[in-house]
């Protein structure tokens, strides 16, 4: 069997066709922001009032500051850089990650639900996540940094087309 | 779940089955006989020996006669309050004393009817009937439990669920013919694939739990004995003469004592859980179903579709791979792999050579999958292990030196992180020796795990999501982990650290068809277009 799969000829995956949104990399930043500042101002409050343990909260002060600077300036850009998605007629293709780079693809014959999800940020910067669901419990497809429009349009389609495919898709 | 189905279902024309059943009268006779028996003990020591009732010693026993008598009432309030039915198209259950819940699972929807007996069950021939209709185990949602009818309803229900074709006209007349033939003789098993070994004892007694069950045990008689005037400590303390031991006698006599009787409670555990043990193939309602009997004392049937059979898992737990001990589960939707009771595990812990072959009998593919080679994976996974296990290994050592250099642990504290390197360095050289993949006919097989190595064997066609993932030290190193999603068993079965180059035809061949639209045109030209650009054209490029 190994040498069967020797024997391929060894193409590449493609990077799928459509970037997200520009406004999602202001999304990120936020995100970060929402999640590294209060960690930061909690560590700059203890160093400012707990004088004993100055020598050590100093470190976690200089931690937090890291990961707000990753996490505003490094991690959006880079993000922006990797997501990338598309859809056919027959597959849900999507790339994500920064650290860790993840490419996930599901057939849309199995298919369950196709949702565009809105959070709190999303919702100000006009964005969108599509959440494409299989019967399986790790197997959802999320793309964020969506149009909200191309995002609810593209929910629909989709859903249009899982529908066409008989079977309860496990 | 739906208040307007009752309504429908009670639309249709009345016959036997449309009323409202009671679970079985003799619960109540049961109820009463518990009652009794959990008195018993504590009259005996009151009234028969002599115990003070005064003194503490004897709560141990007012607790259990409590537990015993409210337990009998509360079964016998719910007998008052439970009704069942069994419509054409529904299967109904209203229980609950204060909060009422009415819950009905449609018939065609039923997955399994499981049938289950405590000792009180058997000995008053009552069974409970578990229906389960497929959920999910991440739903909350728990089957349909008949707690308890007698052997005979129970054993028609069973029929009359999984075999709808015996009950063609849905009447109660014809039902309960079904009844008496079924009970005569219950489906007689196609195929027989391993029955009770007493010799597998051996692998069932080599178990961590072997100490928490002695001490639990040991607990148990020390409380109870001494409801009775005994006491254990004095008892133990006149076996030995324990001073002319020293310490380190007294340590190993103890632990040799311990680990002796938590193997021989889960020796007597294994003949009372396996006695009786088949796995066979028997006949369902709509092609084949896989079955466990199993059971001394309580006895236990689960019936398995084996058309949502995707595939068996084999797992090896480390402490105890040099004596081949082995675990095996199916995988497949509708059972919960959480559940205590691990409905998915078709054979007791037993040796991997049989389990092996077993499992190829079970799945009986032309090539087996079981044997089949496996490929290795890189050395650069190894690397990857080190490295990892090397600053987990920095990680606790920074740690303890902060926490000496604070003044909360000792300084010879730090040298614990140097015994832990070279262990963490082992681990990861058996982490490595675990991994491995292949392909045969419709299975993907995967191997991997330290501390429980897992054989997988999946279907194919059953992956519905593929995920591909890459670390920036997997980068560095060339690997990939392909990920195989499925709406079977946990739901997802992992490769890690394929070599790069390769990672993707295994993908490829894993999940067929999923990946090919996605190809570089690479050497295949006639794959590189894609397809159609399909119902979402490129919107706006950002």
């Amino acid at each position: 069997m190994s040498a069967a799969i020797d024997d391929l000829p060894m193409p590449d995956l493609r990077p799928p066709k459509h970037r997200v949104e520009r406004r999602a990399i202001g999304w990120w930043m936020l995100q970060s922001m929402l999640l590294a500042g209060p960690i930061l101002a909690a560590t700059t409050t203890a160093y400012i009032l707990w004088e004993a343990a100055r020598p050590w909260s100093l470190v976690a002060v200089i931690a937090s500051s890291a990961l707000l600077v990753a996490g505003v300036m490094i991690e959006p850009l880079w993000r922006y850089r990797v997501h990338r998605w598309e859809t056919t007629d027959e597959a849900v293709y999507a790339r994500t990650g920064w650290l860790v780079r993840e490419w996930r693809a599901a057939p849309l014959s199995r298919v369950q639900t196709v949702d565009a999800l809105q959070g709190p940020v999303e919702q100000l910067l006009g964005l969108s996540t599509l959440r494409v669901t299989t019967a399986s419990s790790g197997g959802a497809i999320d793309i964020g940094g969506l149009d909200k429009d191309t995002a609810a349009r593209i929910a629909k389609e989709l859903t249009l087309i899982a529908q066409l495919t008989p079977g309860d898709a496990t | 779940m739906n208040s307007s189905l009752p309504r429908q279902a009670a639309s249709t024309p009345p016959g036997a089955d449309r009323h409202w059943q009671r679970l079985s009268a003799r619960m109540i006779w049961v109820d009463l006989a518990q009652s009794i028996l959990s008195l018993l003990p504590a009259v005996i020591a009151v009234w028969v020996i002599g115990v003070d009732p005064g003194t503490g010693q004897i709560w141990p026993l007012v607790g259990l006669a409590a537990v015993g008598v409210l337990g009998a009432i509360a079964d016998a309030l719910r007998w008052v309050f439970t009704r069942y039915r069994i419509t054409a198209s529904h299967v109904e259950l209203k229980t609950g004393v204060l909060l009422r819940a009415h819950r009905s699972i449609q018939r065609d929807r039923v997955r399994s009817v499981d049938i289950e007996a405590k000792l009180r069950h058997r000995l008053s021939g009552l069974r409970v009937v578990k229906i389960g209709a497929g959920q999910q185990a991440a739903d909350g949602e728990s089957a349909l439990a008949f707690d308890a009818l007698s052997a005979v309803d129970a054993r028609s229900l069973h029929e009359r669920l999984l075999n709808p074709v015996e009950e063609p006209s849905d009447r109660g007349g014809s039902a309960r013919q079904g009844d008496e033939s079924s009970i005569a003789a219950p489906d007689p098993p196609l195929t027989v694939f391993a029955r009770f070994q007493p010799r597998w004892v051996v692998y069932n007694v080599f178990n961590i739990w072997v100490y928490v069950l002695a001490l639990g045990f040991g607990w148990g008689a020390y409380w109870l004995l001494g409801a009775f005037g005994v006491n254990v400590v004095d008892l133990v303390g006149r076996l030995l003469d324990w001073d002319s031991l020293g310490w380190t006698g007294t340590a190993a006599v103890a632990l040799a004592a311990i680990t002796l009787i938590g193997a021989a409670g889960l020796a007597v555990t294994y003949f009372a859980e396996y006695w009786n043990f088949e796995l066979a193939r028997v006949r369902g309602a709509e092609g084949t179903m896989l079955r466990t009997r199993q059971g001394l004392l309580t006895t236990r049937e689960v019936n398995r579709d084996e058309d949502r059979i995707r595939g068996i898992q084999i797992s090896e737990p480390v402490l105890w791979r040099w004596m081949g001990v082995s675990d095996t589960t199916v995988i497949t939707t509708g059972l919960s792999m959480w559940s205590m009771a691990q409905p998915a595990g078709i054979l007791p812990r037993g040796p991997v050579a049989a389990a092996r072959r077993i499992a190829s009998e079970v799945l009986d593919a032309e090539e087996d999958p079981f044997q089949a080679p496996l490929v290795k994976h890189p050395a650069a996974a190894l690397r990857r292990r080190l490295w990892w296990a090397t600053a987990l290994s920095a990680c606790i050592g920074l740690s303890l030196a902060w926490l000496a250099a604070t003044g909360v642990l000792p300084h010879g504290a730090i040298w614990a992180a140097a015994v832990f390197w070279p262990c963490s360095l082992g681990a990861a050289y058996i982490a490595y020796r675990a991994l491995g993949h292949a392909i045969v006919g419709r299975y993907l097989v995967t191997r991997s795990g330290l501390v429980s190595r897992a054989t997988t064997v999946l279907q194919r066609s059953s992956v519905s999501t593929i995920v591909i993932r890459e670390s920036l030290l997997q980068r560095r190193l060339g690997l990939r982990t392909v990920s195989t999603m499925t709406a079977a068993g946990y739901g997802g079965y992992v490769t890690p650290d394929i070599e790069a180059r390769k990672s993707l035809a295994f993908a490829l061949r894993a999940a067929p068809g999923v990946l090919e639209p996605f190809l570089t045109a690479h050497d295949n030209s006639e794959l590189a277009p894609v397809k159609s650009p399909g119902p979402t054209r490129p919107h706006r490029e950002a």
